[in-house]
């Protein structure tokens, strides 16, 4: 056998015995501790038992940060990039390990932060199978792709309640959502037409019904009337639209996502100066009637239930004005 | 390719009056109904001439900036995205931005243009002092040169949480100018004009520096200047539209195959060729995905990179 060979070969035998370490303290730790308490839940891989209450958790998924927040967990590891400085008590100091971006993620983190629990995330879908390796104890609980989208938040939130021994807390929030898209469904008259917009870099682009980031979600759960109704290329970014087409669909309402808003400073031309500003939209009514809702700067990297809650309750505000 | 049968006297004009076709049919292709309501006609004025404008500026100065590349490094697969210049271009105006948040638009172009410009000079300095000068190796220095360059640029934006406005940025994509958003184009009108008048001693130094210093020619002036020239046309397109590739690649190579090597001679061909091509992409992106618009360098790319692999299969037959 080369050297060359050999390398590898050795690096990824220290790398198994390493993962296999990582697994057996991370499935000690529980024993001594809440041993007895385990429950089985069903997340988006089906059947797992996990522990109830865990002491040392590590979570990548922003879905669940909101929530985690609310319910003073704390971690051992957190995406510290991807949590801004919206959550401190989870992304904590120096003693929370940093996991990474999704582009980039620190599995190695993540192994020695020891974790009894990894609530995994969308973003970091591609490593769930490195994660599993790490704690078999590894769900992910993130509204799926094609599920209606208000069950799967609720769905959700149950699992983590289970998880966090917090099911009041649960059923609190899921009630919240519930009452804030009734309050949002009475309040919306079906004959107005409403339009979804993403603005990034200065631009702005559609975001398409029923599809993406917070924006799309809006209209099949409300059951709005869109002002145009095409099918996404690229449902989270948006499709490249020009005020032209937004003319031309003529909107009574506008609902805007400023992806950047969350990142300032960096010289950013912000969604309201984008959109009330452009001389091409001051004849449409949504733009004249000043009827624009705009997504909380933190929606983008929250997308928790509470966001939506949230934005469901400024979109009942917004209609029964 | 073999002489046309037309004159040169009627073909100019005929050329042009050709583009002069196209451009007024992009003034008509929208998804806005301009003949339909009382606002049609304000829209017009709003969003249908400054794209259109913004098209012939830009599509003329990236055609040329690309000539003058080919004539200064005597080499025909150069142009500004294969230089690395307009990476240069884009890492300047990354670091206006994060640096001078409040810092005009006029600021930002200037430093992406002196970006651009010593980017050209590193990428020329290198030339220089490499022996193997195949036409390949040229632009795939350059290629290297800008992926090191839009390397950094990229880690500089992930860690300033700034990726996606990069993207956005330089998508080259006339799909969000209207009025108050494009005039700054201008200045490179001011830049072609110069070029045109500058055109014959650039020729001269595409001769190469021991032909141009011999008849009497300070190359390392004309050098400077014809950088100069491009990097700010490269800067300024750079901070407006983004990146639109190929284009400097294929329209001066598809007129010097038809006509020769004069620049001063090809350029009105150069200029009308390059707004030619980006008012054609432009209009199909236009028109493909209705209302939605597909981004004008994405369909450059495609017609741009099987006009480069022709002209590569073709010099390749001529040896």
């Amino acid at each position: 056998m080369s050297t060359r060979l050999i390398r590898p070969l050795a690096a990824a035998s220290v790398a198994a015995v390493l993962a296999l370490t990582g697994c057996a303290s991370g499935a000690a730790a529980p024993a001594e501790q809440a041993a007895a308490t385990t429950v089985t839940v069903e997340d988006n891989h089906g059947s797992i038992e996990v522990p109830v209450a865990p002491e040392r958790v590590v979570a990548l998924d922003n879905t669940t940060f909101e929530t985690l927040s609310e319910w003073g967990v704390k971690l051992v590891a957190a995406p510290k990039p991807l949590m801004y400085d919206l959550w401190p008590s989870l992304s904590g100091g120096d003693e929370v390990l940093d996991a990474g971006l999704h582009r980039e993620p620190n599995i190695e983190n993540i192994l020695a932060s020891e974790p009894d629990l990894i609530v995994g995330g969308y973003r970091f879908r591609e490593i769930y199978d490195q994660l599993k390796e790490i704690q078999p104890a590894t769900i992910e609980t993130s509204p799926r792709d094609g599920e209606e989208h208000t069950s799967e938040l609720k769905r959700q939130t149950a699992i983590l309640g289970q998880v966090f021994d917090k099911n009041d807390e649960a059923a609190k929030l899921n009630a919240d959502l519930d009452a804030a898209i009734a309050d949002a469904k009475a309040a919306y008259d079906p004959s107005q037409t409403v339009m979804g917009l993403i603005t990034s870099g200065g631009k702005i682009s559609y975001a398409a019904p029923g599809e993406g980031r917070g924006v799309g979600h809006l209209f099949p759960t409300l059951g709005l009337t869109p002002a145009l109704d095409r099918a996404a290329e690229d449902a989270s970014h948006g499709d490249d639209i020009s005020v032209e087409a937004i003319a031309a669909a003529n909107p009574e309402w506008l609902f805007v996502l400023d992806r950047d808003a969350m990142f300032g400073e960096d010289g950013y031309v912000s969604a309201q100066e984008l959109v009330e500003n452009a001389e091409a939209l001051k004849n449409v009514p949504a733009v004249q009637k000043g009827q624009i809702v705009y997504l909380d700067g933190s929606f983008y990297l929250d997308e928790g239930i509470q966001a939506y809650t949230k934005l469901y309750r400024s979109a009942a505000e917004a209609f029964a004005s | 390719m073999r002489q046309t049968v037309l004159p040169p006297r009627v073909a100019l004009p005929a050329a042009g009056f050709g583009v002069a076709a196209l451009v007024v049919l992009s003034l008509f292709v929208g998804t806005y109904d301009i003949a339909g309501d009382s606002f049609g006609a304000e829209m017009f004025f709003i969003s249908r001439v400054p794209r259109t404008l913004a098209l012939v500026l830009a599509g003329c100065a990236m055609a040329v900036s690309g000539l003058i590349m080919q004539l200064l490094t005597q080499n025909r697969f150069v142009e500004p995205s294969t230089t690395g210049t307009s990476e240069w271009a884009a890492l300047g105006l990354l670091v206006t931005v994060l640096l001078a948040p409040a810092a005009p638009l006029l600021v930002r172009m200037v430093v992406a243009s002196v970006a651009a410009f010593v980017g050209t000079m590193i990428f020329i300095g290198i030339l220089r002092r490499i022996s193997l000068r195949s036409s390949l190796v040229v632009p795939l220095i350059g290629i290297m040169l800008g992926a090191v360059v839009s390397a950094f640029t990229t880690y500089l934006a992930v860690s300033t949480n700034s990726l996606q406005m990069l993207g956005t940025w330089f998508m080259g994509s006339f799909t969000s100018i209207v009025r108050g958003r494009y005039e700054v184009l201008w200045v490179v009108a001011i830049v072609v004009f110069l070029v045109f008048l500058y055109a014959d001693r650039i020729t001269v130094a595409g001769l190469g520096r021991d032909i141009a210093t011999s008849v009497g020619l300070d190359h390392t002036r004309v050098m400077l200047i014809g950088t100069g020239l491009v990097a700010v046309a490269t800067g300024v397109t750079t901070v407006v539209v983004g990146f639109l590739p190929f284009l400097g690649l294929v329209v001066p190579n598809l007129v010097s195959m038809w006509r020769g090597d004069n620049a001063r001679a090809n350029l009105p061909w150069v200029c009308l060729g390059g707004v030619a091509i980006v008012i054609v992409c432009d209009i199909v992106g236009r028109v493909i995905r209705m209302p939605f618009e597909v981004p004008v360098s994405m369909i450059l790319g495609v017609v741009g990179s099987a006009v480069f692999i022709t002209l590569l299969l073709r010099m390749r037959a001529r040896g």
